[in-house]
């Protein structure tokens, strides 16, 4: 048997206390892991905000301080804005919510009778010209024509959680839309969403010539900021802006947040675990002095029984590492599927950093954890050790 | 080394604990040579067991001469290598490691020394063929006899093939019957592979079976008698 076998085999002498042990370390690593790959996912939605193509600036009604449905704004402030210096390309949307509808295949008639986070749906108007100032680069199958008033596009997250494809159709307001097309932008909120034309949505929730925002894309060389100033100072009392990159720089400071939080979480599973596994350890050591007097008198030295001692406090450890990653993984998966309202915000993310950071805890666990233990160890006079009752 | 060198050689060896309240040895003097089987006998505290922890480098004197396998103990500073090449003890509750099979006890002194696992295991299974235990190599020492275990201990002590074994008080958790099988065992492996036996006891009839036999009172030798 190689000393490894040895090292390996060894914690498995008194298995109830080291199976608390392990559920101790695996339920800090666990947390880790988790909060890891919901934070994770949520960064990477927001990263996907500020894709090249997409609007820089946003600008909503005075006073209005959420993206909200309904028209506030009068569309002609679309072409308005393209007179603003700096200003290269604008598009205004609506947006609406539909709370109750029903999707069918074609050719069959399987339903569906709810969708989206809480039963609803957003809904935007947009003209299909300017889908790229809201991320939407790309479109499996075709977008909708602008005069058509029976066809839409759908996010990835709201198709796969519909079971819908291109072809199906969808009753949005009483009315049977065709899907002509889906897409994925990366962002949870968009990939959430349908999309159709502007006109369409006006007729639909009686917003003629109504818009909810403008999106606003500057040119190349113009400043976000300065661009954004200049639509305030030209609209006073009309139009309030925001920029993309201000939005998730407040996005990010939340999930900063967070990750700070996971940080403590982390240093405290460090502490709580180190303090169980040099429990675990020292009480093993306890009941084993006599053994290691004989380990001594065989000829062992003092570095192999620290390595020994060292080595059970780390497979303990790494097995805690394997376990609370599992039921992490598992955990949020459980979630995600039972839960339709979480898994349309969230899209965890498996980067290899989230893991590697649960594995060093674990290792630092199982370091601090043993080395006091494997010190005592090691240090064990064999006579004393061989008396040892 | 041949037969008639001195493997252990002792010259006023003394060791006090508490603070010197406690003399353990007291300036003992003791040479053995190499293949002879000695048995040390003396009342409890006399300071057997101190002595064979000195031979075995388990403790350190005080102050004395003592050489063993040609190694200057109180000069020495590689006692684990000493102890991994030069010693193998059996002790009298056998100490074996109760969650490792029977080979992998034999097995644990080779860790210290170039072997790989198949060599490892090559050596304890021809040694536990030897004290006739071939057939329970893979069973855990709780499910053996006293007898057995302590069979298995002796397998253990001889496995680096070391020059001298301590035998401290082998027979002293056994019953007569199976101590005496256990002696003969040892007695029959110590002729074989030619290694000196000391054996510390205060049996009068287990102490008899050795070829020499030194009585131990007040941490100093009071007599040495050869018996055979």
């Amino acid at each position: 048997m190689s000393f490894l076998s040895l090292v390996v085999k060894n914690p498995f002498r008194n298995k109830t206390r080291s199976a608390l042990a392990i559920v101790g370390i695996a339920i800090g690593i666990m947390v880790i892991v988790a909060l890891g790959m919901v934070t994770g996912g949520l960064k990477s939605s927001t990263q996907s905000t500020l894709k090249a193509g997409a609007a820089e600036i946003t600008a909503l009604q005075t006073g209005s301080n959420s993206f909200g449905s309904g028209g506030t704004l009068n569309e002609s402030l679309v072409n308005d804005l393209l007179s603003t210096n700096g200003v290269k390309d604008t598009a205004g949307i609506l947006r609406a919510t539909n709370t109750s509808s029903s999707a069918s295949s074609l050719g069959s008639n399987s339903s569906q009778s709810s969708f989206g986070p809480g039963g609803s749906i957003s809904i935007t108007g947009i003209d299909s010209g300017k889908l790229s100032l809201v991320g939407i680069d790309n479109v499996n199958g075709s977008a909708f024509n602008n005069g058509s008033t029976d066809e839409i596009i759908i996010g990835k997250t709201f198709a796969q959680d519909q079971n819908l494809t291109v072809g199906n159709t969808i009753n949005l307001y009483g009315k049977d839309f065709k899907i002509t097309g889906t897409f994925e932008t990366g962002s949870f909120i968009t990939d959430a969403g349908i999309y159709m034309p502007l006109s369409t949505l006006q007729n639909l929730t009686s917003n003629d010539n109504k818009i909810s925002a403008i999106l606003v894309k500057v040119t190349d060389n113009a400043n976000v900021t300065t661009v954004s100033q200049n639509i305030e100072s030209s609209y006073p009392n009309q139009l309030t802006t925001t920029t993309a990159e201000a939005t998730a720089g407040r996005i990010n400071q939340g999930l900063g947040f967070i990750d700070t939080a996971s940080w403590a979480i982390s240093l405290l599973a460090i502490f709580i675990g180190a303090v169980g596994v040099i429990n675990t350890m020292i009480m093993s050591v306890y009941e084993r002095t006599r053994e290691i007097g004989v380990l001594k008198a065989v000829g062992w030295t003092d570095k192999r029984i620290l390595g020994m001692i060292l080595g059970e406090s780390i497979v303990l450890t790494l097995i805690a590492f394997v376990v609370g990653t599992i039921i992490a993984v598992v955990g949020v998966e459980i979630l995600l599927t039972y839960s339709p309202s979480v898994s349309g915000i969230i899209k965890p993310s498996f980067a290899l950093d989230i893991f590697a950071r649960a594995f060093l805890v674990a290792f630092l666990v199982g370091v601090i954890g043993g080395l006091y233990p494997a010190y005592r160890a090691s240090r064990l006079s064999p006579t004393e050790a061989l008396r040892y009752e | 080394m041949n037969n008639t060198e001195n493997v252990i050689e002792i010259k006023n060896l003394k060791k006090s604990y508490d603070h010197g309240n406690i003399k353990a040895l007291n300036g003992i003097d003791l040479t053995v040579k190499k293949g002879e089987f000695i048995s040390i006998m003396g009342p409890s505290g006399a300071g057997k067991s101190t002595l064979l922890n000195m031979i075995g480098a388990l403790d350190t004197a005080d102050e004395g001469i003592i050489k063993v396998a040609g190694i200057d103990l109180m000069k020495t500073k590689k006692l684990n290598q000493f102890r991994s090449q030069e010693i193998g003890f059996v002790f009298q509750m056998h100490n074996l490691i109760p969650n490792l099979s029977v080979i992998e006890n034999v097995e644990i002194p080779m860790y210290e020394t170039n072997a790989n696992s198949s060599e490892m295991r090559e050596r304890a299974l021809e040694l536990l063929k030897s004290v006739n235990l071939e057939k329970k190599i893979e069973q855990k020492p709780t499910k053996l006899s006293g007898g057995e275990r302590q069979r298995v201990a002796i397998a253990r002590a001889l496995v680096n093939h070391p020059s001298i074994i301590l035998a401290d008080e082998p027979t002293g958790s056994l019953d007569s019957k199976t101590g005496e099988v256990i002696l003969n065992l040892l007695k029959e492996l110590h002729t074989q592979e030619n290694v000196t036996l000391v054996m510390v006891t205060h049996e009068p009839y287990v102490g008899n079976m050795a070829e020499r036999l030194v009585t131990v009172l007040d941490g100093k030798c009071k007599t040495d008698e050869k018996l055979r």
